[in-house]
């Protein structure tokens, strides 16, 4: 083949400008740390990334869903304790109340005390976590319980589950059922120790005595399912955790580049590059002109 | 018996013919840089040998040489890698406009990274889902409220990008029919120069070879068939003679430069009121844009976008535009059902999210939020169920919209993909197509690369060889000269030297 000046010339130019490219591209991932800048760089890649961004996005959102679940636990879990602590004492003051020894002056004091704690009972219904009652179902705008002059406490609660979505699919109900231990029934109760006590009627205290006992086992039995399902959130945060670290590896191996390739590749390049200018250099300048007298 | 001066005229020729291989030698060195050039080399040959054969020939012995004459000054070229070196451009100049257009397309759309689409549609899902898990919370809701925003704002400026990335393609179309006609006018002129040239006898090298490098550029934008008609008169047998330019459609050829009655039929678009290639007249002509053959040109009314022979829009961003208007013209609808199906948190039904989109052309500019939900964050409808006050804590229906991404569905063929899906495919379309694009445009460069190195090497002047053939002319001429003085110094013999006897 006839190789000229000219040719020789566009086809230095050529391979550096190739080389450029190659580094440009080099430069690139180095500097991004990513495999691929533009969609048409990898088709595959350049989806996938979108799907795996989606996915990772929806993770994070669970597990920020998952402190709120929590949060809801804890409190709903020290409204229950308070409610304990008012159902002990009252079952004490009942038992101390069923001892003939008490005069009718102190039996009068004990149903001072049991109005206490009655309104202290209510209130804890009523309790309000960030402005939201949390013992009334999804109606979280209005106290569930309502107590009026005369002492006539009302209670009127709405009966929906509170549910967060901590999985794709997956509801959570994070509210306890709290028509089990803030219903009528439970302040009924109250109101009958403390008229028991106010009237001096020994004979129903007996009675009211288990019914006591029973709200009592009702709360523990509220009190393990609020446990339990405080269990299944643990679950599904260690789920929620590992998904996040697979979903960023995913993402990582899917496009991030491989910083020691390209640091080779780029070095490698740059001595190919250098001998393309080098090379280029040497064969363009001499002619035959150069030899002639 | 040949002349005296016989010697003198042959030492004569042998200096011409040298002296014109030597000027064509300065001829080429000084073009070796001219683009387009083809190297000239004199084609010597004998001149006819004394005596001719006749009637009243002398009797003589044998033909005695009469030396040298240059016949020809010709282009050293081959037509055949000029075929394949024009139809390697079609290729490249077709490839670079779909991968130019492409390219910008891929900037505009911006995936995947953090600010796309994609990436838009991930807050406006966290910001639902806050929502669904803070229904009373007017910070949450004012969030959500502007994650949409984001969501209307980055479609309107993807589609508003696009049409502006597509009014410039338009134009680049419209400049490139100007340098077609353009370059069929000058084409035109150099075939007249030519056929004024050629009947004389000369070959006129440095026309064909300025002709040549337009057929080169013309190839660039449309594949042209060529046809040379030879000029009359005394016209050499190599000479090449006037071109006719046609252009091969799916509907049939067209002739846009007539070599013989030198008429050019111009190339114009006709486009509707948005700017799409309607129709494609050459001359008298009417050509669809579908049946247009490859190249620059195509590429750029395929890019900026055209009607088919069906009537519909098409092209590289009007597929994207209208991809967008569905998704968004989907989205919206859906979105605003459900919406109005939920219970806000003063416990009404719910209103339309958006305000409603009736059509899907330019639904992508269209997503605003009603006025109502901005008005009053409480307007938005988390809470499913029956209306009433005390759903405050209901998230259900917040829920439900969060998951747009996956439920609203859209017609991608036979079948209904979700959003997601839609646009991950519209995405994996556009790099595919993109990657297409970018490795036959560098499949095509580097052949025309191959082909345009074998040129060169057929054509281009090397300095060295000129140099040795310089040198090798001028000991020629130099000898000639010689021969000159050798013949001088015979006659003065002649002259001079004879018949001095005695003296």
């Amino acid at each position: 083949m006839r190789v000229t000046q000219g040719m020789l010339a566009a086809n230095s130019l050529k391979q550096i400008s190739n080389s450029y490219n190659k580094l440009e591209t080099l430069q690139n991932q180095l500097s991004t740390g990513k495999k691929i800048t533009r969609p048409s760089d990898d088709p595959v890649v350049a989806t996938k990334g979108m799907a795996y961004r989606s996915n990772l996005s929806e993770v994070n959102q669970y597990k920020r869903n998952l402190t709120e679940a929590q949060s809801w636990f804890d409190s709903s879990e020290s409204g229950l304790e308070q409610v304990n602590s008012i159902l002990q004492r009252t079952k004490e003051l009942v038992v101390q109340g069923l001892n003939g020894t008490n005069e009718s002056d102190d039996r009068q004091a004990i149903a001072r005390e049991i109005e206490q704690l009655k309104l202290d009972y209510m209130q804890v219904g009523n309790t309000q976590v960030a402005g939201n009652y949390i013992f009334n179902g999804v109606n979280v705008g209005a106290p569930p319980i309502s107590g009026n002059a005369s002492g006539m406490i009302e209670s009127n609660i709405n009966l929906d589950p509170f549910s967060v979505e901590v999985s794709k699919g997956i509801q959570l109900r994070v509210n306890i059922h709290p028509e089990n231990i803030f219903g009528q029934d439970a302040f009924e109760l109250m109101n009958n120790v403390q008229t028991a006590f106010e009237q001096n009627d020994v004979n129903s205290l007996k009675d009211l005595s288990t019914q006591v006992d029973t709200q009592l086992s009702t709360l523990l039995a509220e009190r393990s399912e609020l446990g339990a399902r405080s269990n299944r959130l643990e679950l599904i945060e260690n789920r929620l955790d590992s998904q996040e670290i697979t979903a960023t590896k995913m993402l990582s191996n899917n496009e991030d580049a491989d910083i020691e390739k390209v640091i080779t590749d780029l070095t490698v390049q740059e001595s190919v590059h250098r001998a393309a200018l080098g090379v280029g250099a040497q064969i363009i300048q001499p002619t035959l002109l150069d030899f002639l007298r | 018996m040949s002349s005296t001066f016989h010697g003198l005229q042959v030492a004569k020729r042998g200096m011409d013919a040298q002296q014109a291989a030597l000027y064509t030698i300065g001829h080429n060195v000084s073009n070796a840089n001219t683009s387009g050039y083809t190297r000239q080399r004199v084609s010597l040959e004998t001149f006819p040998a004394y005596p001719a054969p006749g009637m009243n020939q002398t009797g003589t012995a044998g033909q005695i040489g009469m030396g040298v004459e240059a016949s020809t000054v010709e282009r050293i070229r081959d037509t055949f890698l000029d075929t394949q070196y024009r139809d390697e451009t079609i290729k490249v100049g077709y490839w670079d406009a779909r991968a130019g257009a492409l390219e910008k397309m891929e900037e505009i759309m911006n995936e995947p990274t953090e600010d796309g689409l994609s990436a838009v549609f991930n807050q406006f899902f966290e910001s639902i889902q806050d929502v669904a898990s803070h229904p009373s919370e007017a910070g949450a809701r004012s969030v959500m409220i502007e994650r949409a925003e984001a969501v209307g704002d980055t479609f309107s400026y993807l589609s508003t990008s696009l049409k502006t990335i597509q009014g410039d393609l338009q134009n680049e179309r419209d400049v490139a029919v100007t340098q077609v006609n353009s370059l069929l006018e000058q084409i035109n002129n150099v075939n007249q120069q030519i056929q004024n040239v050629e009947p004389n006898g000369y070959l006129p090298n440095d026309l064909y070879d300025e002709r040549d490098r337009l057929l080169d550029e013309i190839s660039k934008f449309m594949p042209v068939s060529l046809e040379y008609t030879k000029s009359s008169g005394n016209a050499s047998a190599t000479s090449e003679g006037v071109v006719t330019v046609q252009l091969q459609t799916s509907q049939g050829p067209t002739t846009l430069l007539d070599g013989k009655t030198h008429q050019v039929n111009a190339i114009s678009v006709t486009t509707n009121q948005d700017s799409y290639v309607t129709e494609i007249h050459i001359g008298d002509e009417i050509r669809n844009p579908e049946s247009f053959p490859q190249g620059k040109l195509k590429g750029l009314i395929e890019a900026s976008g055209y009607i088919d022979n069906s009537g519909n829009k098409t092209g590289v961003y009007a597929s994207m535009i209208d991809d967008l208007d569905e998704m968004a013209y989907e989205f919206v609808n859906w979105f605003n059902d459900k919406h109005q199906q939920g219970v806000t948190l003063d416990g009404d039904n719910g209103v339309s999210f958006f305000n409603e989109i009736s059509q899907k052309e330019g639904a992508a500019t269209g997503i605003v939020i009603a006025d109502k939900i901005k008005q009053n964050t409480n307007n938005i409808a988390a809470a499913s169920g029956a209306a009433g006050t005390d759903r405050q804590g209901d998230g259900q229906n917040a829920q439900l919209l969060s998951q747009f991404r996956q439920k609203v569905l859209i017609n991608s063929g036979n079948q209904a993909v979700s959003l997601d899906g839609f646009y991950q495919s519209v995405i994996g379309q556009m790099s595919v197509d993109a990657q297409q694009a970018n490795r036959l445009k560098s499949n095509s460069e580097t052949l025309q690369g191959a082909v345009e190195q074998r040129r060169q090497s057929t054509s281009a002047v090397s300095l060295d060889e000129e140099m040795t053939n310089m040198i090798q002319f001028q000991h020629a001429y130099n000898a000639s000269a010689r021969m000159v003085t050798m013949i001088d110094e015979m006659l003065d013999k002649i002259v001079n030297g004879l018949g001095t006897g005695g003296r």
